[in-house]
């Protein structure tokens, strides 16, 4: 960096705003949610309250993100810090998933036989797996594409890549929604035994993740659209192109761990 | 600049740092309080081993040690760390008009406030919690409690640690004023730093491992099922891999704390500043290679046992390490004993007597006999519980007359300190004999012949309790009714002391360019403080 020069921080920071209510709104949203599975599942309330407060919580969340961003956009200058921040969030997500994997590589060495015998045949389906690897990594390189254009400040450039980039993802999504719907139908649900629990937990906890990443690039298309992206404001762009490519690297592992390793049926 | 909100808006919107630092302060001192106050019932119930229900009955006494350890561990401690120290300091002392995201720093606090509501319904709502504050598998899953409140609360708190985590290694890396280098930031920026660390890397496996509770309970996963080839261990080791660096989220500010208070009182530059940043840094790494300590008994394989062994006692040499720079400072410094410096000495006392036990718990051939009983209550209330929330109470007072501009009353506080300390240290030792002789913890009643025990605990335990409730009452009547205080009282070299008291909405008029550290005492008088 280059304040290391003279030895301090250089990020000049324009205290720029006092009062904000989106926090507070988004923190509401956020609270609603577990209430609302609670209203159900614990109080055993009618259903229409549950669906009712998660129906707020939702509009909540969505009204207060885009009044946060929209604030934040309004600004004249980008410093830039998300940049930063987007790495050192990246880190905790390393350690979520690494969470998940530990638990089932615990779960899998103590297994006699990985997957466990009541597996059903065809599982898991590997071709479908690597179409879905094509998908997700070439998508990254589009945006890797899109990235490059904005820099170059070519706006056209930019929503035509961002739009192959959004396509290519729901792609994989749809790839993914079609893939659990066939394994149920087979009778490989997610407590027919440790695999299958796992299975659909990880590969769950990246689609929940592939989602977050479309929302950015919908968010980004809506942004460009209305002229409020430019060479000038980058940040989101760059932060958003940082989380795709960690998607994209942690389906890699999925596929390795989730889909080759127990292709090869160690122990049966 | 702007014109300064005023009334509620200007708190509830608020997107200023030490505003929310001070929302912090009063919602964990909320929590603090339950928690001082379901200790002493748990402490009456102890004072008749003979007679059956003294106040509360076997199930809520579960009930009540669970949200007394969530309350203080949880609610009380990180939040008034991470939340109410680092916000209300780390800006001051590195020199920034604010953090990095002042939106996302008050939804971390609204996040905090949902959690801490969800955790109270666990108290008072049918299927409350009696799992324990760890809700260990089988029993949170089987049991009557309602798992759901444990596992969003640790949802919620989580995500206002990871955004909180976020937001201020990012401030520290990007926001530190020109000059500012890391070998002049303050050890309690240090400490904080390795805080937020481990809570980034932590949080997010606590709460991959409660996720699973769910998944478990609600739609029929087999994680930790062993009847469908899951296993109950794997939640522990999910758990203590945050569980254990839990412990040092705490005392690492804690510790940076200390430091700066002992250098102001004794008006001495600290005693080996890099080699305490490198033990803040080496706690905050190894601090991850100790958690299987927890599962000595639980069956693990003996190979990892002897490792983890070791792992655990070396934390115990960069501990020794901070434990003898503090004492090499005090050394021929001028001391002044004032009622931070006292607590900052009755720390370091109790964190002794804690931290040697630690070391004994961490063999496993010692662990064996005592794990899970009383001694194991006794040395985590030395060493974290009540040393830690004592010194939180030094610090308190050392920033008062900064963040509040009033000076608070010095002889109640001096008072108070004597009586929790005494209190504390009185109170907890009967349980290493007790534990010593192999009573398990965590039940209602114990035999009969512990019954003198037990009443000695209880009557110093309400001694503590009654002093930290004059601290808490100095606080409260000093913050309104203290005398005006000078923006620079201690006379202290550090950056936050450069500033009036409180500080104004903007913190620096203008961004300081630093020149030295913040312990350069010792220099001839009359030389300028740094920043200007």
């Amino acid at each position: 960096m280059e304040n290391v020069a003279h030895g301090g921080a250089q990020a000049v920071h324009h205290h720029e705003v006092e009062l904000s209510i989106w926090p507070l709104i988004v923190g509401i949203g956020a609270f609603l949610v577990p209430i609302s599975f609670m209203v159900h599942f614990s109080w055993e309330a009618p259903s229409t309250f549950a669906l009712l407060g998660a129906g707020v919580a939702v509009v909540l969340l969505l009204v207060g993100l885009f009044g946060w961003v929209n604030e934040v956009h309004a600004k004249k200058e980008e410093v830039g810090l998300s940049k930063v921040a987007i790495v050192v969030f990246i880190i905790s997500e390393v350690a979520l998933f690494g969470g998940l994997f530990g638990g089932y590589f615990y779960t899998m060495l103590l297994s006699p036989s990985w997957p466990p015998v009541s597996t059903p045949e065809g599982v898991p389906p590997i071709e479908l797996a690597l179409l879905l690897t094509f998908f997700l990594v070439t998508s990254s390189a589009w945006m890797h594409m899109a990235e490059t254009k904005l820099e170059h400040g070519d706006m056209g450039g930019f929503k035509t890549w961002l739009s192959v980039t959004f396509l290519f993802g729901l792609a994989f999504l749809v790839g993914m929604a079609y893939e659990w719907n066939h394994l149920i139908g087979d009778g490989f649900n997610i407590s027919v035994n440790t695999y299958g629990t796992f299975f659909y937990t990880i590969t769950g906890f990246h689609g929940s993740h592939v989602i977050v990443g479309l929302a950015l690039q919908a968010f980004l298309m809506i942004l460009a659209l209305g002229g409020k992206i430019s060479k000038k404001k980058q940040t989101l762009t760059k932060v958003t192109g940082l989380y795709w490519h960690f998607v994209d690297i942690v389906w890699l592992l999925v596929l390795s761990m989730i889909y080759v390793i127990p292709y090869f049926k160690v122990g049966q | 600049m702007a014109e300064q909100p005023t009334g509620l808006r200007s708190w509830i919107f608020t997107t200023d740092h030490k505003k929310i630092g001070v929302m912090y302060l009063v919602t964990a001192l909320v929590f603090f309080v339950v928690g001082l106050l379901l200790a002493a019932v748990m402490r009456t119930e102890n004072l008749d081993m003979a007679r059956k229900t003294i106040i509360i009955g076997p199930y809520l006494y579960n009930v009540f040690f669970t949200i007394h350890g969530a309350a203080m561990v949880l609610f009380w401690m990180i939040p008034v760390l991470l939340g109410f120290f680092a916000n209300y300091m780390i800006p001051l002392m590195i020199g920034a008009h604010d953090v990095a995201f002042p939106r996302l720093n008050a939804l971390s606090y609204w996040f905090y406030v949902g959690s801490g509501l969800i955790a109270v319904c666990g108290l008072i709502l049918p299927g409350r919690l009696d799992i324990g504050w760890t809700g260990y598998a089988p029993y949170s899953l089987v049991g009557g409690a309602n798992t759901a409140f444990y596992v969003f609360a640790v949802h919620l708190l989580g995500a206002s640690s990871i955004s909180g985590a976020v937001n201020f290694i990012t401030t520290i890396i990007t926001l530190r004023a020109p000059g500012m280098t890391w070998g002049r930031l303050n050890l309690t920026v240090w400490g904080l730093l390795g805080a937020f660390i481990i809570q980034l890397v932590g949080v997010p496996v606590l709460a991959a491992a409660v996720t699973l509770l769910l998944f478990d309970k609600y739609l029929g996963t087999s994680f930790y099922n062993a009847f469908k080839g899951g296993n109950p261990l794997l939640y522990e080791h999910l758990f203590w891999f945050y569980g254990h660096p839990a412990v040092y989220v705490v005392a690492l500010p804690v510790f940076g704390i200390v430091s700066d208070i002992i250098a102001t009182f004794a008006r001495k530059k600290i005693f080996g500043y890099t080699s305490m940043v490198i033990a803040i840094m080496l706690i905050t790494v190894v601090g991850f290679e100790t958690w299987v300590h927890h599962l000595f008994v639980a069956g693990t394989l003996n190979w990892s046992r002897v490792v983890f062994m070791w792992a655990t006692i070396f934390i115990g040499v960069p501990t020794g390490i901070k434990i003898f720079n503090w004492l090499a400072t005090l050394h021929k410094g001028s001391i002044e004993l004032t009622a931070p410096m006292l607590y900052a000495l009755g720390f370091i006392s109790l964190f002794t007597i804690g931290g040697v036990t630690g070391v004994a718990n961490g063999l496993v051939g010692f662990d064996i006999s005592v794990h899970d009983t009383h001694w194991i209550v006794a040395h985590f209330h030395y060493v974290l519980a009540i040393s830690m929330s004592m010194l939180i109470m030094g610090g308190i007072y050392y920033w008062f007359p900064k963040f509040t501009g009033k000076m608070y009353n010095e002889k109640l506080a001096k008072f108070a300190f004597w009586l929790t300390l005494i209190g504390a240290m009185v109170a907890f030792f009967p349980q290493f004999i007790i534990g010593y002789d192999g009573i398990p913890r965590r039940y209602w009643k114990l035999p009969v012949e512990y019954t003198p025990h037990m009443r000695i605990a209880a009557i110093f335990s309400y001694i503590a309790i009654i002093g930290f409730f004059l601290t808490l009452y100095n606080f409260l009547h000093s913050a309104m009714k203290g005398k005006p205080a000078s923006s620079n009282p201690w006379n202290s070299k550090s950056l936050e002391w450069q500033i009036p008291s409180p500080p104004p909405f903007y913190n620096f008029e203008k961004i300081p360019v630093i020149t030295e550290g913040p312990y350069e005492y010792g220099k001839p008088e009359g030389e300028a403080p740094k920043g200007h």
